[in-house]
């Protein structure tokens, strides 16, 4: 009995000296094992090239862009030609020294055909990209665009060794070779990922020693994991979670207004969803502040009519949509609907919410003659095998820049067109809106589009997310900025 | 029957099991007429009440009196697992009858076959044929019929070897008599007590399947009161909000209890112990 009192405690003692200075990060497993290491992979495993690769531009304080990789930029008066000066004597995690080179190669590869990333869309504005010198390069657009630094600031476009990739434009780059403040050591996406810092990192030595990304695809398995210590993070907790976490002393609460938003999505070409009113209907007939309220708590959403342009961004647009179920009823009998309508919802855990909000919708459309029969799939693979695939599904997005959210989720040709809205009216507003260089005429045209998918897209995003993290109280350095701004090396961790 | 009655209350935990049962199924029958407020009616203004005399058990995440629910929330399960276990006792003590009193290599063979498909974990199976031919009842029914009727043949096969060895059989098939007028005359008449216990005791089981299908999110869909679903829904509160996962919980188990006291209390009133014919 001695013997094994004292062996745990050597045990427990060996255990905490070894995770003192490792950051233990869940992630949510949502390719169920099949992550990839290429930042514009489809399926890209966000927690590890959140940390192992840079950006050109990051996100400021005050949400505009700010150097990182590049130190400065500059444009024709056109907007067509961006130039970036770049940071010097930058490596990457396998010594390379990182140059103009690896700019071009990072770039153009987001418009392959044979990736097909879901960055394509929005990048597809690069003409060419030319090496100015090896600390300059200057980007040549298609068209016209006012806020191109945006473009790049997208938690994807990260900066690649172009000779670890072998040049190669049209393969995915799994190497985990980047510049950013941690490398890769074992890769293990279904169980226990570990990354190393990285001593020559251009920022300073980061926080942290080791992080550790565990896969927990649950989110009550990741809520009693941190409560039991096995996790020391945890993004985004319900309004009920809250509470087991406020009033005590071992962790600290932060709650941070987002762009996150989880809707229900339409295909707009299969019936009954092709007949825009039928999707207006829908969307008419839902009470947004009480469905807030029920789902995510007073005080933790904020209300949204159907565009993914969150209340922070200098482009929303204000625009009213009061329930109004008679209006809802009508549009529906004009579509041949008038003895009621049944459809079939696709859901499943994939984030805190997403059921509880159809079971609301559910209920609120059904005033309006709307019969939602609600089927429920496994969390595991549902980005898969349901998102998109379905005629009617839930889906979760983070914060993006308005004009980037717009070209990814909206527009025509883009891979995450969810709704799959064919609109040129959309298309041709967007370019507008890109081409325009006076502010003013440029958020009223933004502003219209965001009216345009309202009016007649197949969306339903009823209101945007603040975010309530929460995380061991002896880790710092967290600030309360959006996920992909919160920056990994400057946390760390006391010893407990 | 009234002298089976007798005889189950007058023992307690027979009292006890009749009594739960019977006033289970009595609420989940009158559950529509003396619930205070319509189950699926959501309130905003009304979200984790904890309980009151307004709602006795508090109110749930979307504002439902969960008093209300929970009276509902049995309707479901205990239809789908009373279908389930029909089947089940009807076509596994068809089977087990007959292969009991064939015997030989034929029963040999197909037993065998049936222990195999018992030492398969009978939740993967369900999530299998969910997951293939969906959720709902018209899946859900004849698969648990199906399953647990493997697990009923196992049972009611034993108990018709001793019947079949005895002298009014052996007499029977002297005399020249076929197979089916020696099933029904001889053999059920001597082991329909042996099914009636069994078929309670599978229901009870068959309850929990589906309370655990609910749980995991396909059995009840969204927005149907079922316990097994409400405690899924609700066990992220259960430091904040006990009483929202506590009383579907209470609900859930006193039935099957319930249930179970009652199968017991039927056997020791018939004389019979399962426990024997499963041993053949």
């Amino acid at each position: 009995m001695k013997n094994s009192l004292f062996l745990s405690a050597a045990i427990a003692l060996a255990s905490t000296a070894a995770s003192a200075q490792t950051l233990r990060i869940p992630h949510e497993l949502g390719y169920g094992g099949s992550e990839s290491l290429d930042p514009i992979s489809p399926q890209r495993f966000y927690e590890a090239i959140q940390n192992m690769y840079s950006r050109l531009v990051r996100q400021g304080d005050d949400g505009r862009p700010s150097p990182d990789l590049a130190l400065n930029w500059e444009t024709t008066p056109d907007a067509k030609e961006w130039t970036f000066a770049l940071r010097p004597g930058v490596t990457f995690h396998n010594g390379n020294t990182f140059t103009a080179e690896d700019v071009a190669f990072s770039l153009m590869r987001t418009q392959s055909e044979t990736i097909q990333s879901p960055t394509k869309g929005v990048m597809e504005i690069i003409d060419r990209v030319e090496v100015v010198d090896d600390m300059t390069v200057k980007v040549v657009l298609k068209q016209t665009h006012a806020d191109f630094p945006l473009l790049v600031m997208d938690y994807r476009i990260k900066m690649l060794d172009a000779e670890t990739c072998g040049h190669n434009l049209d393969a995915l780059c799994e190497s985990g070779n980047g510049t950013g403040p941690y490398k890769m050591v074992e890769l293990d996406a279904l169980g226990t990922t570990t990354l190393a810092r990285f001593d020559d990192y251009y920022g300073g030595l980061p926080g942290a020693e080791n992080l550790e990304l565990i896969a927990i695809a649950d989110q009550d398995a990741r809520v009693a994991a941190l409560q039991a210590g096995q996790i020391d993070f945890i993004y985004a907790l319900s309004a009920e979670q809250v509470p087991l976490f406020a009033n005590n002393p071992n962790f600290t609460v932060q709650t941070v207004p987002t762009g996150r938003w989880i809707g229900m999505i339409m295909n707009t070409t299969v019936a009954p969803f092709d007949d825009a009113r039928v999707r207006k209907a829908i969307r008419m007939s839902a009470d947004r502040d009480v469905l807030g309220k029920l789902v995510f708590g007073e005080d933790n959403y904020i209300t949204n009519c159907d565009h993914p342009v969150w209340p922070g961004d200098q482009y929303r647009a204000d625009i009213a949509c009061e329930r109004d179920i008679e209006g809802a009823k009508a549009l529906l009998a004009e579509a041949g609907f008038a003895d009621g309508l049944t459809v079939e919802l696709f859901v499943s855990d994939i984030t805190e919410g997403a059921v509880r909000m159809a079971e609301v919708l559910q209920n609120q459309a059904k005033d309006a003659g709307i019969t939602i029969e609600m089927v429920r799939v496994p969390a595991d693979g549902f980005w898969s095998d349901v998102w998109m695939k379905e005629p009617f599904f839930a889906t979760g997005w983070s914060q993006r820049p308005a004009d980037q959210v717009l070209n990814e989720a909206y527009s025509s040709t883009s891979a995450w067109n969810e709704s799959a809205w064919q609109s040129e009216e959309f298309d041709a507003g967007l370019e507008a809106a890109r081409a325009e260089l006076d502010f003013d005429k440029r958020k009223e045209l933004y502003g219209d589009l965001q009216r345009q998918i309202w009016e007649d897209g197949g969306s339903f995003i009823p209101v945007h997310l603040k975010t309530v993290r929460a995380f061991s109280s002896n880790l710092s350095g967290i600030d309360p900025v959006e996920d992909f701004s919160i920056r990994y090396e400057n946390l760390t961790k006391e010893a407990d | 029957m009234l002298q089976l009655i007798n005889t189950i209350i007058s023992r307690p935990s027979g009292a006890i099991g009749l009594t739960l049962t019977a006033l289970h199924l009595a609420i989940a029958l009158l559950a529509p007429l003396i619930a205070p407020y319509d189950p699926t009616v959501q309130n905003a203004d009304a979200v984790l009440l904890p309980p009151s005399l307004e709602h006795w058990m508090g109110t749930d995440t979307l504002g439902r009196d969960i008093f209300s629910r929970v009276l509902h929330g049995g309707r479901l399960a205990i239809s789908v697992t009373f279908a389930g276990a029909v089947i089940a006792t009807v076509w596994g003590s068809f089977a087990g009858i007959i292969f009991g009193t064939v015997g030989g290599r034929i029963d040999e063979y197909f037993m065998r076959l049936v222990d195999a498909f018992l030492s398969v974990p009978w939740l993967l199976f369900l999530l299998l044929i969910i997951s293939i031919g969906g959720a709902g009842p018209s899946t859900i029914i004849p698969t648990l019929g199906f399953f647990y009727g493997a697990a009923v043949l196992r049972v009611i096969r034993g108990a018709a070897m001793q019947v079949a060895a005895r002298d009014f059989v052996t007499a029977a098939k002297a005399r020249g008599e076929k197979l089916w007028p020696i099933l029904t005359r001889e053999m059920f008449p001597n082991l329909s007590d042996v099914i009636l216990v069994e078929g309670a005791m599978r229901w009870s089981w068959m309850l929990l399947a589906f309370s655990s299908l609910s749980f995991l999110g396909f059995g009840a869909t969204p927005p149907t009161p079922d316990w097994g679903l409400m405690v899924a829904q609700e066990r992220g509160l259960l430091s904040t909000a006990p009483w929202a996962v506590f009383w579907p919980c209470l609900a859930l188990s006193s039935l099957i209890i319930g249930i179970n006291l009652l199968a017991d209390a039927i056997g020791k009133a018939l004389g019979i112990d399962r426990a024997t014919a499963m041993a053949m």
